[in-house]
């Protein structure tokens, strides 16, 4: 059979996909944040199964249910209201769609100020990767570290100049009777802490007296220096609780909230340019409503799986006593 | 052109979804206060993964609309979930559910073993 050459084949064309370029970018995009979360939680995961333990008492990771609970429902009202303000658009009521637009943004900042409280607990008590004690000396080594840098930083203050940490501590120690106040408490405490330094080096320093109580010696030096109006402006010295596996906690505890708090700055700058428009909004910001929206609800999306993975649930071999 | 043909108005269908997430979240959240011996850890797991998976689903397919999508959803989804999935399977063998002994410090028995090896090799004199 011949094939006559005026003769082409030709494949059928077809219309692309019914939606917007700019909705299939954005879904295309929603496919790879998909993909990079899942890394963090997969890694979640498969490090808190694998791990021989992981902390998970209160007192010592402070995560608090109650505020992970509320930025749940913060997040679900927003992203509720994010579909108010898609239906408004389309029906062209876009005064309720700029404020609704609106509500979501300022439940942005609610969500944002809750995490930052979170935070903030985190630190005051550094529980931050890298910065855990594990085991009780690297706790008193921590303690002796943080107690040498308050004492060091309170020379420096005492006594400004450019001479060397360790030349001011002998200046403030010589003045005898002539010391003010300040320099008297500063001798005092440098004394607490070469005690210390001596019977941590000698391996004399209890931690604990029992259980997850510390030692008599050990809350009384924190007692003290907490209390003293001299001390206490530099005496940043953390309770001296180990945390076992608190590193690793703390490392992945970071990188899966710290990256939704980035999504969520990312979502909200998003929402501002709409805002902007004020009575000027109108139709030919559709798709700008309904493509943020789509990415605001995958916000929302990871947090419903952050939430009761990093705050509810306790699986794995549990606390290493 | 944008494709707003939805078909309808969906607000009353947002209402309830949205009330269904507030009572998902709520709860998980009671499943969380109640007491651990009546709710021990794998079905408190199971619980609340299971309840948010519903709630993952309710967004996806009412608030984000893939319910009324077309089959490109399949299409742009599968291979992320695929490979989503995928990651955790591959690291799991190794690092989740390992076949070797763990060797980690932290480890207390391996700890103590290893301070046990710190106090010999300090009292031996070296040989050589």
């Amino acid at each position: 059979m011949s094939h006559s050459l005026s003769v082409t084949h030709q494949t059928p064309m077809k219309m692309g996909l019914a939606i917007p370029n700019s909705k299939l970018c954005m879904w295309l995009f929603l496919g790879t944040e998909i993909m990079f979360f899942t890394a963090f939680i997969g890694s979640y995961l498969v490090l808190r199964l694998g791990s021989p333990g992981w902390p998970s008492d209160v007192r010592d990771t402070h995560i608090n249910v109650r505020l992970g609970g509320i930025n749940t429902f913060v997040l679900i009202l927003s992203s509720y209201l994010v579909v108010v303000a898609h239906e408004s658009m389309i029906k062209t009521d876009f005064k309720k769609a700029w404020k609704s637009m609106l509500a979501v943004l300022v439940l942005g900042f609610v969500f944002l100020g809750i995490k930052g409280v979170e935070y903030y607990g985190k630190f005051s008590h550094d529980i931050l990767p890298g910065h855990i004690a594990e085991n009780d000396s690297q706790a008193v080594a921590k303690l002796i570290r943080e107690s040498t840098q308050a004492r060091d930083a309170m020379a420096a203050d005492l006594i400004p100049g450019t001479e060397t940490i360790a030349q001011k501590i002998s200046q403030i120690r010589n003045k005898g009777t002539s010391a003010s106040d300040a320099e008297t408490a500063f001798v005092k405490f440098d004394d607490d802490l070469q005690l210390f330094r001596t019977a941590a080096r000698r391996e004399e320093l209890k931690l604990f007296s029992e259980g997850h109580t510390l030692s008599e010696s050990i809350t009384r030096y924190l007692s003290r220096w907490r209390e003293d109006i001299a001390v206490s402006g530099y005496f940043l010295v953390h309770d001296p609780h180990p945390i076992v596996f608190g590193n690793v906690f703390a490392s992945i505890y970071f990188i899966m909230t710290g990256f939704h708090a980035i999504h969520v700055i990312v979502g909200m700058i998003l929402w501002v340019f709409p805002i902007l428009k004020g009575r000027k909004l109108d139709a030919s910001y559709t798709d700008w409503v309904e493509n943020s929206g789509l990415y605001w609800h995958f916000v929302d999306l990871v947090w419903i799986f952050l939430f009761p993975l990093i705050y509810i649930v306790q699986f794995g071999p549990g606390p290493v006593v | 052109m944008s494709a707003h043909t939805h078909g309808g108005d969906h607000s009353g269908l947002y209402r309830i979804v949205f009330g269904a997430l507030c009572i998902f979240t709520g709860l998980s959240w009671a499943a969380d206060e109640l007491p651990k011996d009546l709710f021990p850890g794998m079905t408190l797991a199971i619980v609340v993964l299971g309840v948010a998976t519903l709630k993952a689903l309710a967004v996806m397919l009412f608030f984000m609309h893939l319910k009324f999508e077309r089959a490109w959803k399949y299409v742009l989804l599968g291979p992320t979930v695929i490979l989503a999935i995928g990651l955790p399977l591959a690291l799991l063998p190794d690092i989740g559910v390992h076949y070797y002994d763990m060797d980690v410090p932290q480890d207390p028995i391996r700890a103590n073993a290893y301070e046990a090896l710190d106090r010999v090799s300090a009292h031996t004199p070296s040989s050589h």
